[in-house]
This record gives structure tokens, C-alpha cells and sequence, in this order.
């Protein structure tokens, strides 16, 4: 008995927890077409069914195009969730990850859809990094476990990134999961486009009764621009604009006089 | 005169009230672009403050040109799924301009407060006050707004999508805008004020931002509206400032060719106020402060109306009750003993 306990155990910490990641690119960093297809690959997914959100919480198809799920433009606009499910009784596993997409005006909040129950066990991002933000390296991301709707207080969460990171965490007594995203990009050039983002992966997991949870939430970050961005400099040339203002005001006086 | 009379302190409320809702009022709107107001504001919010309640129309302007009209006449698809994005933008900054017409400048711009409030401080400071701008140089200031509107909102980020410049360009603009420094300061942020070493482009637009900034944190202390008179969103604003609901009117009479006090009033220096016999006096300079409507010594001879509804008219009275006030608030007289006397 205690080795089946055992076995059970590990079999649930050890489980490779599925999770979305984006197909690699064929050519380059992808073209600038907003409405072209884009892939994203389910790892560790075999037997997991997925759909796709809208932002008016409605399924819409995805294809298979070797074995990368294709996600064509829906004609909607903004946030959509990419979500995969999978059960075998005991254990019930999710992955989600939000895509932005162009098209008409959805005419809804992205909170509805970040809010939306797409599983019993769920991180959700309190809020997502929106269109004009993204996540930064060296920057926090805040987040909500939730299980069944209700925040999970003092839940662990591992976090590792595709840069070789790996963190484990715990939400506090709101369910809030604070996450920093850490400074482990290599080979950092200057520019937001010289760099190409990495992937992080949030896991959580639950038990309640005799039943499992895990679930995965995946997104980019980047290079924190301020590898490039000096804010001192930028206080610097301020006074000296100020210093400047300071000239022309006084060559204008000399000149009234 | 009691201050709830005042026009320009009721103005001056209300453009606290607005710049504290466009700087932080994510927290009642919703933190994302779809939950903005309108994507399109006819006034200088700033889509890089993360708790902006709305952001302005230059924004999707610029990001509509460099990424979707420029590719798309590159690549020759030009159909309606390309120019709908655009004509949404400007069909919506329209609906809400009509409204309030150029008062989104003179009462709701996060950026034109910010410069008042520093005139004001300059003001108490007792610091030497440049009223009115020499005529020649108002004149050679005029067209740079137009130049701001057509080069950089329209221009570079049309060529970067053309592929004719680079990506620096997309939205050059926003990358030199002080409203950007400012409401994301203001929100507690330090990632707008930066110099950018990743390419030259880059460096030489935010050294542009920064510097401009510090020249109008100095120059706003002593002159009025420095960067209002080169705004791009001003320009804007005249385009479609005859379809506005709120006008500007004047019944001239012999009285005014010796007057003037009008134009000396006008922040932004538009001496065509006093010298125009015409009816509608919304030049395109005009931020429909009011002030040319306070200082006018004469009844019914400048008027603010919305529509046919006059909201503020010229009075004699209420022009030495608000001169007074602003004599007292310049420190030239003491205030009155008596109660309800400026």
C-alpha cells in the first residue's frame, strides 16, 4: 500500500503538465500580416482535446496542420483563448494561452474572456500584459489561481522559462500569484526587434477529494528595453531642456529691454 | 467676484477633474484598449500610461498608416477591410469633436493643464511674464503644427509601412510627444523618460521627447500654451472645427477697433480676434479657453454658444468683477475686505 501511495504521488508530481508554446516560425520572425495563421504546438498534449475562445466566449474550430494547431483569423478582434483539456478521471489537466487577433470589434473587454471558467483549475492573468505593454524581463506579472471560480490561497506555482529559469512560487491569501519575470536573457542586443522573446510556463496544482488538477498558463516576455532605455540619461536631457528653456528666456528679456 | 462665477477657475476645475480621469481612470473604465472610452480622443491622453481612462486619436492614426495603409498599398490591397480600421478612427474622433468641438484643447488636454498650471506657478513666482507673443514670430509658429500633422502623424509613419523608412518612423509622433513624459509620470511611471542607445534613429527622437519636455517645463513659467501653438492634435482640431457643436461668435461694433482686449486675453495670441469683423471667430489656433469672452468690456459682443444655446456672453459687469479678480490674482491689488468682492 505505502508503494502505491508512493507511486501515486509521484506520479502526479512528476507528470509532465502539457502546455502551448508557439510552432517555430518558417521564415524568420514572421511576416506582418496581421491575419495570417498563426501555430502553436501543444507539448506533452497526446489525447488532449482544445479549442479555440472568442471574445464573445464562443468555440470556434482549429486545425491540425503537422501537429501544430493552426489558429486562422476569426474576422474578431482582440484577445482569444487557445485551450486544451485533458481527463482520464482522477486527473483533469488544462493549458491555456491568450492570442491577440485582428478583425471587427469584438465589442468586449478582454477581462471577460481572462475571466471566463475555461477549466476547474485556472491562472489567470490579473490582467494580461495588454496590446501597447508587454511582459519585460525584471518586471512583475500578477496573476489569479482560481479552482472551480474561487481563489486558491497559499497555492504553489512553478514557473520556469524557456532561458533556463525556474522559480517556485505561491499565491498569497487572496489567490494573487506574483510573478517576476526574470532578468535571464543571453546575448542581448540593443533594440526590442534584435531580441526574440522567450517563453514562460506557469503550472499550478490542486487536489480536492479524489481528484487532480494541474494546469498551465504560457506567454512570451521579452527583453526588458531598459538594457537600451537609459532613464538617467533621459533625466539628464530633460535639465538640459530646462537649461535650454532657461537661455531663451533670458536672450527674450535682454531683447524686450 | 464669487469663484463659482469665474470661468476660468469652473475651467480649470474641470480640467483637473478630466486629467486625474484620463491619468488614472483605468481603475473606473478597465485596463485594456477595448475598454477605453474611445480609442480615438480629440486631446493628448497617452495609450503609454498604463492607467489612462483613454487615449488620443494619433495614436491608431499613426499605428493605421505605418501598419496597415503603407503595407497594404506596398503589397496593392487596398480594400475595405484596409481603410475601415482608419476611417473607424477617424469617424469616431468626429462623433466625439462635434460634441465639444476645440474645448477638448482648452478644457480636457491632460498636456495643456499641465502647462497652465505651471504658467500659474510662474505667475506666483513673480517671475517676468511674456503676455503675448511678437506677431512675426506667432506667424512663423503657425505652420509647425501643420508640419507635426502632416510629416509626423501622417507622413513617416505612411513611409516606414512603404518600407521607405525605417521602423524609428512608425509612429514618430508618440515618440516625441510630452504628453507621453508627462501622463505616464504623472501615473507613477519612470519607463517613458529615457534616452534609446538601440539605433541612432531611436536616440535622436528621444533626446528630441526629453528635451522638448524640459523646454516646456521652463518655458510654460513665463509664456503661455508653448507647446499648444505646435501641437499636431490643434491642427486637427481646425480641420473639422466648422462641423462642431460649440462656436466662438462676435458682433462687431466701432467700439472693438480701438478695444483689443480680446486678443491681448487670447493665450495663444490671435490677434484676428480683434481685427476680424467676421461672425464666426473659431480660428485655428483656438482652444475655446473663453478668456477673449471674459475680457470683453462690451455686452453681447463676443459670445461662446453651443449650437444657438449661448453659454457665455460678454458683460460689463462681469468683465470688472473678473478683471479685478485677475488683478488680485496677479498681486496688482489686495483683495477686498468686503464679502463677496474680488
Amino acid at each position: 500500500m505505502g508503494a502505491t501511495i508512493f507511486v501515486a504521488l509521484f506520479s502526479f508530481t512528476a507528470h509532465a503538465e502539457m502546455y502551448w508554446s508557439p510552432a517555430p516560425a518558417k521564415h524568420g520572425h514572421g511576416g506582418h500580416d496581421r491575419h495570417a495563421a498563426k501555430g502553436f504546438v501543444l507539448n506533452d498534449g497526446e489525447g488532449a482535446r482544445f479549442e479555440l475562445l472568442n471574445p464573445q466566449l464562443s468555440s470556434v474550430a482549429v486545425e491540425r496542420e503537422h501537429g501544430h494547431v493552426m489558429v486562422k483569423s476569426t474576422g474578431m478582434d482582440n484577445y482569444h483563448a487557445l485551450v486544451a483539456t485533458r481527463g482520464d478521471g482522477r486527473l483533469q489537466e488544462s493549458a491555456t494561452r491568450y492570442i491577440y487577433m485582428f478583425g471587427k470589434p469584438s465589442g468586449e473587454s478582454p477581462s471577460r474572456i481572462m475571466g471566463f471558467e475555461k477549466a476547474a483549475l485556472e491562472i489567470e492573468p490579473s490582467p494580461y500584459a495588454r496590446e501597447h505593454w508587454r511582459y519585460l524581463s525584471a518586471t512583475q506579472a500578477r496573476f489569479l489561481v482560481r479552482y472551480r471560480g474561487a481563489v486558491l490561497s497559499n497555492t504553489s506555482v512553478m514557473m520556469r522559462t524557456t532561458n533556463g529559469s525556474n522559480s517556485a512560487l505561491k499565491t498569497d491569501a487572496d489567490g494573487v500569484l506574483t510573478v517576476e519575470l526574470p532578468e535571464d536573457f543571453f546575448n542581448i542586443k540593443p533594440g526590442q526587434m534584435e531580441n526574440r522573446p522567450g517563453e514562460f510556463i506557469l503550472t499550478a496544482r490542486h487536489s480536492d477529494g479524489g481528484s487532480d488538477y494541474i494546469t498551465t498558463f504560457s506567454s512570451n516576455y521579452h527583453v526588458n528595453p531598459e538594457h537600451w532605455q537609459s532613464t538617467s540619461m533621459g533625466a539628464g536631457v530633460v535639465v538640459a531642456g530646462m537649461l535650454i528653456g532657461g537661455v531663451v528666456l533670458v536672450s527674450r528679456r535682454r531683447k524686450e529691454k | 467676484m464669487p469663484i463659482w462665477k469665474n470661468l476660468s477657475v469652473i475651467r480649470k476645475v474641470v480640467q483637473l477633474l478630466t486629467f486625474l480621469f484620463l491619468v488614472y481612470g483605468s481603475v473606473f473604465v478597465g485596463f485594456y484598449s477595448a475598454d477605453k472610452i474611445s480609442g480615438a480622443f480629440p486631446a493628448l491622453a497617452c495609450a503609454y500610461d498604463a492607467k489612462t481612462a483613454d487615449y488620443c486619436v494619433l495614436i491608431p492614426l499613426q499605428h493605421q498608416f505605418g501598419h496597415l495603409l503603407g503595407p497594404a498599398i506596398s503589397a496593392g490591397v487596398f480594400g475595405l477591410s484596409v481603410i475601415m480600421p482608419t476611417l473607424t478612427t477617424l469617424i469616431t474622433f468626429v462623433l466625439l469633436f462635434v460634441l465639444l468641438n476645440k474645448a477638448f484643447c482648452g478644457w480636457l488636454c491632460p498636456l495643456g493643464f499641465f502647462q497652465e498650471v505651471l504658467g500659474m506657478i510662474g505667475q506666483k513666482l513673480r517671475l517676468n511674464r511674456t503676455e503675448s507673443l511678437d506677431s512675426k514670430l506667432v506667424e512663423r509658429i503657425r505652420p509647425v503644427k501643420w508640419l507635426m500633422l502632416g510629416l509626423l502623424v501622417i507622413l513617416f509613419p505612411l513611409a516606414s509601412g512603404l518600407g521607405f523608412v525605417g521602423h524609428e518612423l512608425g509612429d514618430p509622433f508618440c515618440k516625441i510627444c510630452p504628453s507621453r513624459i508627462l501622463t505616464s509620470l504623472a501615473a507613477g511611471q519612470l519607463n517613458q523618460l529615457y534616452i534609446d542607445t538601440s539605433s541612432i534613429g531611436f536616440m535622436i527622437l528621444s533626446i528630441i521627447a526629453d528635451t522638448m519636455f524640459g523646454l516646456i517645463l521652463v518655458l510654460s513659467l513665463t509664456m503661455r500654451q508653448p507647446f499648444c501653438r505646435i501641437c499636431p492634435m490643434l491642427a486637427m482640431h481646425a480641420m473639422f472645427r466648422k462641423v462642431g457643436l460649440v462656436r466662438l461668435v462676435k458682433n462687431y461694433t466701432s467700439r472693438c477697433d480701438k478695444c483689443g482686449l480680446c486678443a491681448k486675453a487670447c493665450p495663444m495670441d490671435i490677434k484676428e480676434i480683434h481685427t476680424s469683423k467676421e461672425k464666426d471667430i473659431l480660428f485655428p489656433d483656438c482652444t475655446l479657453c473663453g478668456r477673449c469672452v471674459e475680457f470683453c468690456p462690451d455686452k453681447g459682443v463676443m459670445a461662446m454658444k453651443y449650437a444657438v444655446i449661448p453659454i457665455k456672453v460678454s458683460d460689463p459687469q462681469y468683465f470688472k468683477a473678473r478683471n479685478q479678480a485677475q488683478k488680485v490674482w496677479e498681486g496688482k491689488k489686495k483683495p477686498s475686505r468686503k464679502p463677496g468682492k474680488a
